[in-house]
Parts: C-alpha cells; structure tokens; sequence
C-alpha cells in the first residue's frame, strides 16, 4: 500500500509539472489535434486519479493490505468509535491528515466541476435567451443549422452549444456579413457548426473547472489553454473539409471568431470574483495560423498508436492499480 | 398560431419602440395578430421573469416597460463574449515575427 501511495505520488507530480510543460508546447499538436486531445484528457483524468488516490492510500496503509480491506477497516473503526486499535494498528497522526487531505482534494475537485457545469448551463441558458429576442435568424441557410444574426457592427461569430445539436445555435454579426465574403462566411459559420457538432464545450469543462479549483497548477494552466487551442484546430480543420486554408485565414484575420461556449462566458460579466486573466485566452495562437499557413502531414500511423496508447496506458495503470491492491 | 418565442419577441419590439409604458391591453391592441389579453399577460410576465421587462405597480392596470433599450441588450450580450476576446492584434503581431521569409510571403499574398 504505501508503494502504490508512492508511486501515485510520483505519478501526479510527473503529470502535475513536467508533462504539460513539455506537451503543451509539442509540436505534433498542429499535425493531429485529436491525438493531443485524447492525450489532455488522459492526463487530466489520471493526474486527478492520482492526485486525490496518493493520499488516501497512504493513509489507508495501516489498517489494512488492501484497499477494501483497508477501506472496510478504518470505517469499521470511526463508527464503531474504537480509537484503542489505532494505536494498535500503528495508526499515526499522518495517516489521519493524509486520508482527510485526500478525501478533502477529491471533495473539491468534484464540487469544483459540478459548480462550474451548473454556471456555464444557467450563463448559456440566460444568453440564449437574449440571443432569442434579439437576433434575426439568417435567410437561406442551406442545412437545417440555426444561425442567427445579432445587430451589430464589430464583426464576430461564435457557438452557443445546447443540450443537443438541434437546440445549439451560431450567432454572427451584422458587421461580420458586412465585412466577409460568402466563401469568407461559409468558413466561419463551417468553424461554429464543428464546435457544436463535435461538442467541444465537453471537453474543455473539466479542464476549466480543475484550472478553477487549482489555478497554481501548472498542468491546469497549461491544460486549459492547450485544451482551448486544439478546439480551435479542431474546428479550423472542419472549416478546412469545405473551404481552403486562404479563406479561412482571411475571415480570421477580419473577424473575432470565438466560441461563447468553451469557458464561462457568457457569464463572465457575472463573475468577477473569479476572474480569468484576458491574456491566457489566446484562441489565435501562432501555431494554429502556422498550420493554415504551411500544412503538414498527420501524424504517421505509428506514432498514432504510440499517443492513444500511452493515452489508454495513463488511464488503465492508476484505475487498475487502484482496484487490484 | 406564433409560438411563445415569436410572441416575446414582437411583445418586445412593440415595448421598445413604444415611448412610454404600456398596459396588457395596450399591447394586445398593438399586436396585428389577434390575441387574448390573457396571452399577452402570459407573455409579459415570461419576459418579466427573464428580466426583459418592468411592470409599474402604481397603476391599474399595471404597465411594462422595457428594462433596456435593445441596443444596450445587444451591448450587453456581446460584451459577455467580446469579454474573453483576447488581444488579437497582440497576438497577429507576435506571430509575425516569428514568421519566416515564405510564410511571410504567402500571408502577404492571402490577405494582400
């Protein structure tokens, strides 16, 4: 027990510092943005797996030699008030503080998730009603998407997903119309609808919500924002299936095109105490205008294998190692 | 029939483009399609729950206004996601630099 302590130890710190440094900037990213995604969410999810397990185990190690066995054991204990054995079991003040560590990061970090799902789907719900009043839908649309045009001059569009593709909508500006061409446009709303049909919004609230539980980890900085920036990829190469990197590159540099979906806002006017610095948000990021500019290969099938891999390889070692002890 | 989505809405032009607040009956008046008051009531008090609109108590029949113009709702709106734009130009600047001499060359000729 308390190796496995140990080694979950090492293995959130691993996961904690240098991994995201070293993948955030790796420049495979711009070559299969799903690759690193699957990557992301991995690391999130066992470096969270880790994190919260290392203390927990190590302070379940002396009453029992394995997790049931210790889990059943120390309950049995605190309902049975039979603090004599503690001593017996060779139960030291550590122990206690480590299991009520453990249990009060994992206690955080789900809160924190919950909290921050619940504040995005009431911020999405009130801004969609607003859109709803507001915007005018777009004439001849092609397919059955909703896109909706909003009476103002700063060219812009963005997502706001819904509980299904149906009920998701992409808001454009009067001034992006005015600015654009049609081709220009079709990249953009392109853009939009792949956010919406892949869901991005999933997958970068757990990223969102553990930078809101622990902003001075460097993984949950790093981590939102390379999370937020393969979205974008993402979404670019979705424009990509239909329009060329030309066209895509011109509405871009013309328009702010954002996803309302991926963070807090909107909602964000609503808070300012927890307030996300302006600058970390960079969704045009030099190295996803690079990969417009100059495209490059995906990754070859052998190094895509070695990413999902070591990706299913993150997520099976904590979990099994966990379950069998 | 128009949904209750429709309804709000032109419920909400007729009261922002109306200079002075306006009672139930008012609006029904206003509205080319023929409703009953009671609709309108519904519909009033759906957008007064959504903060779209106030009603004035004073009176009876009470009146609704709106709370803002549509113009500082679109305001409004926009700022919640224009808020997490970053500073593009910021960006575009620093990307520039770092750009080699063909690259330079076909965003020139992209956006040139």
């Amino acid at each position: 027990m308390e190796l496995l302590a140990l080694f979950l130890a090492a293995l959130a710190v691993i996961l904690a510092i240098p991994v995201p440094k070293l993948l955030h900037t790796a420049s495979f990213r711009g070559r299969s943005p799903w690759a690193a995604m699957v990557l992301w969410q991995a690391i999130a999810l066992a470096g969270g797996l880790s994190m919260v397990g290392a203390p927990i185990i190590y302070g379940l190690a002396p009453f029992g030699d394995s997790l049931p066995h210790a889990l059943g054991g120390a309950v049995q204990l605190t309902l049975t008030e039979d603090y004599e054995s503690l001593g017996q079991l060779d139960v030291h003040p550590q122990h206690i503080f480590a299991l009520c560590l453990g249990l009060l990061l994992g206690g955080h970090l789900v809160l924190t998730l919950a909290r921050t799902y619940f504040r995005v789907l009431g911020a999405r719900r009130r801004h969609r009603q607003l859109v709803d009043l507001l915007s005018t839908p777009l004439p001849n649309t092609v397919d059955d998407a909703d896109t909706q045009v909003i009476e103002h001059e700063t060219p812009l569009a963005y997502c706001l997903p819904g509980r299904t593709n149906a009920s998701s909508v992409t808001v454009l500006s009067r001034g992006l119309l005015n600015t654009l061409s049609e081709s220009e446009l079709g990249a953009v709303v392109a853009h939009e609808q792949t956010h919406l049909r892949q869901r991005h919004h999933l997958l970068t609230v757990t990223f969102e919500a553990w930078y809101r539980a622990l902003p001075w980890l460097p993984t949950n900085r790093y981590g939102r924002e390379a999370v937020l920036e393969l979205t974008e990829m993402l979404a670019d190469d979705g424009a990509l299936a239909q329009y060329s990197p030309e066209t895509l590159l011109r509405s871009l540099a013309l328009s702010s095109f954002e996803t309302a979906s991926h963070r807090d806002a909107p909602g964000s006017a609503l808070e300012v105490d927890e307030d996300v610095p302006a600058t970390s948000n960079t969704l045009i990021t030099g190295a996803r205008l690079q990969r417009l500019l100059a495209p490059t290969e995906p990754l070859g099938k052998l190094a895509m294998f070695g990413v999902v891999s070591s990706s299913a390889a993150l997520l099976a070692v904590p979990t099994g190692l966990l379950l069998l002890s | 029939m128009a949904s209750l989505g429709e309804l709000e809405r032109s419920v909400m032009t007729l009261l922002w483009e109306s200079e002075q607040p306006l009672s139930a009956n008012e609006v029904c008046e206003q509205l080319d399609e023929d409703l009953a008051v009671t609709t309108v009531l519904t519909v009033l008090a759906r957008l007064e729950k959504k903060g779209m609109v106030l009603r004035a108590r004073s009176s009876r029949p009470h009146r609704y206004a709106a709370v803002a113009s549509r113009e500082e709702h679109t305001v409004e709106m926009l700022n919640e996601v224009l808020g997490t734009v970053p500073d593009r130009e910021a960006v575009l600047a620093r990307f520039i630099g770092s750009v080699s001499e063909s690259e330079a060359a076909a965003l020139r000729r992209i956006l040139g």
